[in-house]
């Protein structure tokens, strides 16, 4: 019996001792397990856990403003609110969803979305106004916070829209001077990085991370808001006269490309960018179609468009033919009206013809058969060196996003015909700032310089200003060149087809042009004139440009007369200002 | 080593055992168990109750009550308890059927009764109530367990207590639990190997088809699964699911991750402020192992196979069988809670409900653990020395 029972007892041994063992052997296999996890792993679990526990809240950087000429801030900021909610802090869900989509605006569904989510802070809607974010505070609700934070804010609405270019949601430059200088606008973001527990609830021993932001600088450019109200509103005044579709007025500093006027009528209000004219209809339009009506309404028409310039280009002309050596302002030429250009008849807009004339004359009387002569004597070789000397080949280098290059023929595609037509400056295309560009080198003694609104940034407080240097290329044609081209100009405006330019008192300069939009015979034209004083040491230089007149579409008929008005308001101001004496180069 | 303890008691041979060694290690993990549930605990607590010990001192109570009820026990000879076996079997099934009228719901499951103001868990009632009958039966049968018919019985005793406690409490872990404790007590009783070799097989067969089609139907969308398929999903890619059924075990998995090798120091836990559920429960390991590192987490996995070592030397000198079968009863129990508990909170298997024996917060559970001490005490009382 005791045998019995003892060998009972051995397998019963046995079979403990294994149960033992296979309890070993899985403990084991947890024990690796927890290797794996605590050493292996140890990293990155820290990692997430530190995500988990950290809340980071950014301290936005105030973004710098832009300030004009005279010191008047263009582009500012204003306090508005991010609104969040932490998840853990929550006690009532459906009110903090029901009160934050009503006064937010927002849809329910969107912000449950948000409210719902497990995270330590969550954002809902940023760029709310002071007055929502106080009354979304006054609610009092448990784990809904009301950050205040900085938003841009344009005090003249749409006054240099097109050029000042406004922000996003995150205050980042979309278009315009927004975004060519917001390495030094944009400021550095702060944090601070707070350990919570799961409630939201900071962790006082853990004590605080806390990186200052940088504010950005603000940027001082050189338009002058007096000068681009005043041309705003003579662009207004004439695009509503003339029934046109769109204006633009150009004001320059010849000597050093500071640009101190840049309008684009229609503008639009940079306090709500993303809202297209009443007049546009914007139902049952998709996206994308909304999106390129938008780009439409931000386009920049000086840099991002090019047009044939016509007969101010007749200035181009002139001058190589005047470096070259092939003209002279006493040569006498003589139009029937038109030219024969191969088997091609070209005609003059004068069908009758301008008779006997010198160059001087002919340039008064923007006669074509004349200009084609001089440019069939340049040849294509000259002609196209000029271009290139001229710089039209390349951008201008303004410092705006987007602008256009000039479209030209291909050398070698260049026949008669074509640099017959490129001599009273059509068959090619440039965009206005090209043109102002180029005409300021020929007539400030041969200096290309770039055209700019940057002048420096500064910290608020004016310290650590830093100027910025603009490109000059000099010896673009003689000084000698550069003073004929100055007297033939003038005398276009005191004798000639500019003479609606005439401002009493003062020396101008200028020419006229009127140019068929492509493609012909749609009988759209542009309307253009550009003028500069004083005439023997130019100063200021403006052009404006009528995009499809209705009526009267000759430039010395309708552009001319607004440069004048443009003229008679700003010399004075100018000389006021000491403009001559402080800013010229 | 039942030589080693012959050898030390010789002097005084046939005085009774008492296994010092046991009751330490248990009042260790009491004690360890109880300062980790104040750790755990004390944030959450000071914030729900204002008193950062509410925890710790239902815990402190629970565990004294816990040893007078441990120190009664093992000073009654076991086969006193023999008598109740058939009632302890009844009383576990009564129990759990009352759970439907009179249960209550804590953290979303209706597990617990509540009887003269004291909550209680049927669970933990039927664990100890499968020891004692199944120690009980297998005794009475003799032989008849090696033979077809008996051993397919012995298997059956547990089914209807763990289809219950799965479907009336949702509870699947208490029912793998006891199913667990009948196996083994099955396989030790038995001679033959074959047999037990061919069910795990099957059983992790099955296992394997189950998590095979959840993932084949997790492909054709979720909405069919119930929650225990998203448990699996969530098993196998735990950040996929983090705000979800992975929530967790992810935090979880950062407790253990961010604790590293020694650990943030006792008290220093960042996941208990709130970030991982149950923290004082289920989940005190992960808690233990942020704290007090790997080192920690091995030094208490080292404590449980102590403490089995001690149930399996007091198993084979146990005076009789059915002290035997109670030991290894109360070795599977704890043995499997404290795997599939430490399995669960380093995702190693999908989550389920399961404490961590002696450590995590919970009264009956702690209770009825003593209990199972008591008794393995008195089954060691009844060691003769002059038998070993």
């Amino acid at each position: 019996m005791k045998e019995k029972e003892n060998l009972h007892k051995t397998f019963h041994r046995n079979k403990t001792v294994a149960v033992m063992f296979i309890c070993l052997a899985i403990f084991m296999g947890l024990i690796g397990r927890l290797v794996y996890l605590m050493v292996f792993q140890s990293e990155y679990y820290t990692q997430k856990a530190k995500e988990l526990h950290e809340r980071e809240r950014t301290i936005k950087a105030a973004r710098g403003r832009i300030i004009d000429a005279n010191g008047e801030v263009l582009a500012d900021n204003k306090t508005v609110c991010t609104i969040s909610v932490i998840h853990n802090q929550i006690e009532d869900a459906e009110e903090v969803i029901a009160v934050l989509s009503k006064e937010l605006d927002l849809s329910e569904e969107y912000v449950r979305k948000r409210v719902e989510k497990y995270s330590s802070i969550e954002k809902i809607k940023s760029n709310v106004d002071k007055e929502t974010g106080d009354i979304i505070r006054q609610y009092e609700l448990a784990g809904v916070k009301v950050d205040e934070d900085y938003k841009r804010y344009y005090p003249y609405d749409s006054l240099a829209s097109k050029v000042l270019g406004f922000t996003g949601g995150d205050n980042q430059g979309i278009i315009g001077l927004e975004v060519i200088y917001e390495e030094y606008l944009q400021g550095e973001a702060g944090t601070i990085l707070t350990v919570t527990d799961a409630k939201g609830v900071e962790v006082s021993e853990a004590g605080e991370e806390r990186v200052e932001p940088v504010n950005g600088k603000d940027l001082y450019i050189s338009l002058d808001m007096n000068i681009q109200s005043y041309a705003t509103q003579l662009a207004l005044q004439t695009m509503e006269t003339k029934q046109a579709d769109s204006v633009s007025i150009l004001v320059m500093n010849p000597q050093n490309g500071e640009i101190l006027a840049m309008v684009n009528v229609p503008e639009f209000d940079l306090n709500n960018p993303y809202t297209l004219p009443d007049t546009v209809d914007t139902e049952g339009l998709t996206e994308e179609k909304k999106q390129e009506l938008l780009n439409a309404m931000w386009r920049n028409g000086c840099i991002n468009d090019t047009y044939e310039p016509g007969s101010t280009f007749k200035i181009i002309t002139a001058s190589a033919a005047l470096e070259e050596g092939v003209v002279t302002t006493s040569d006498t030429f003589n139009c029937p009206g038109y030219v024969m250009v191969g088997d091609r008849r070209i005609r003059c807009h004068k069908t009758t013809g301008h008779g006997a004339e010198d160059f001087v004359q002919a340039t008064m009387n923007s006669c074509n058969p004349v200009f084609v002569t001089v440019g069939l004597r340049l040849g294509v070789d000259n002609y196209y060196k000029y271009f290139k000397q001229f710089g039209l080949l390349d951008k201008t280098g303004i410092d705006l996003p987007g602008e256009a290059a000039t479209i030209m023929h291909q050398k070698e595609n260049i026949g008669e015909v074509e640099l017959a037509t490129i001599s009273f400056g059509q068959s090619f295309q440039i965009t206005p700032i090209q043109l102002a560009v180029t005409v300021s080198s020929i007539i400030n003694g041969g200096r290309r310089v770039t055209p700019h609104f940057g002048v420096r940034v500064a910290n608020t407080d004016g310290s650590d200003s830093q100027s910025f240097a603009y490109q000059v290329k000099d010896n673009i044609v003689s000084e000698e060149t550069s003073a004929t081209m100055r007297y033939i100009l003038e005398q276009v405006v005191e004798n000639g087809g500019g003479k609606n330019g005439y401002v009493e008192g003062y020396r101008i300069g200028g020419k006229t042009a009127t140019s068929q939009t492509l493609p012909r015979g749609s009988g759209k034209y542009i309307a253009s004139f550009l003028g500069f004083a004083p005439a023997d040491n130019p100063q200021v230089l403006a052009i404006a440009i009528i995009n499809n007149p209705q009526g009267l579409y000759y430039g010395g008929q309708i552009a001319a007369p607004v440069i004048k008005q443009l003229f008679e308001n700003i010399l004075p101001y100018l000389e006021k200002m000491d403009y001559n004496s402080t800013k010229s180069y | 080593m039942a030589e080693r303890i012959s050898s030390r008691r010789k002097s005084n041979s046939g005085s009774r055992y008492m296994d010092y060694s046991l009751l330490f290690i248990v009042l260790f993990l009491l004690g360890f168990g109880l300062v980790m549930v104040y750790s755990t605990s004390s944030y959450e607590a000071n914030l729900d109750f204002g008193d950062s010990a509410y925890y710790f001192k239902k815990q402190l109570g629970a565990s004294i009550l816990g040893i007078i009820v441990m120190l009664i026990v093992a000073n009654i000879p076991y086969h006193f308890w023999e008598r109740f076996a058939v009632l302890g079997y009844a009383v576990s099934v009564v129990l759990i059927l009352l759970i439907i009228p009179f249960g209550y719901e804590a953290n979303g499951a209706k597990r617990w009764l509540r009887i003269a103001g004291i909550s209680l868990q049927p669970a933990e009632v039927a664990k100890l109530g499968m020891i004692l009958f199944l120690a009980s039966m297998i005794c009475s049968m003799g032989k008849q367990i090696r033979h077809r018919k008996g051993f397919y019985t012995v298997l059956a005793v547990p089914v209807p207590i763990a289809l219950m406690l799965w479907r009336i409490t949702s509870n699947m872990s208490s029912a793998i639990i006891v199913m667990g404790i009948a196996v083994l007590m099955l396989f030790v009783s038995c001679p033959d190997y074959k047999r037990f070799i061919i069910l795990g097989l099957l059983a992790i067969a099955g296992a394997a088809l189950v998590v095979f089609m959840i993932v084949k139907m997790a492909e054709g969308g979720t909405d069919s699964l119930d929650f225990r398929g998203a448990r699996i999903l969530a098993w196998l890619d735990p950040e996929a699911y983090a705000s979800g059924k992975g929530f967790q075990t992810l935090q979880a998995l950062y407790a253990i991750g961010s604790g590293g090798i020694l650990g943030k120091g006792l008290g220093a836990s960042m996941q208990k402020l709130g970030f991982l559920p149950e923290a004082q429960n289920d989940m005190i390991f992960s808690i233990i192992c942020e704290e007090l590192g790997l080192f920690g987490g091995i030094a208490v996995i080292l404590m449980f196979i102590l403490l089995i070592w001690r149930f399996m030397v007091i198993a084979n000198n146990a005076p009789d069988l059915f002290g035997a079968l109670l030991v290894v009863g109360v070795l599977g129990h704890i043995a499997i809670q404290v795997i599939l508990n430490i399995a669960v909170v380093t995702n190693t298997i999908p989550n389920t409900g399961i404490s961590l024996p002696f450590i995590s917060y919970g009264g009956t559970s702690v209770l009825f653990l003593m209990i199972e001490i008591g008794l393995v005490l008195s089954v060691a009382k009844g060691i003769r020395l002059k038998d070993l």
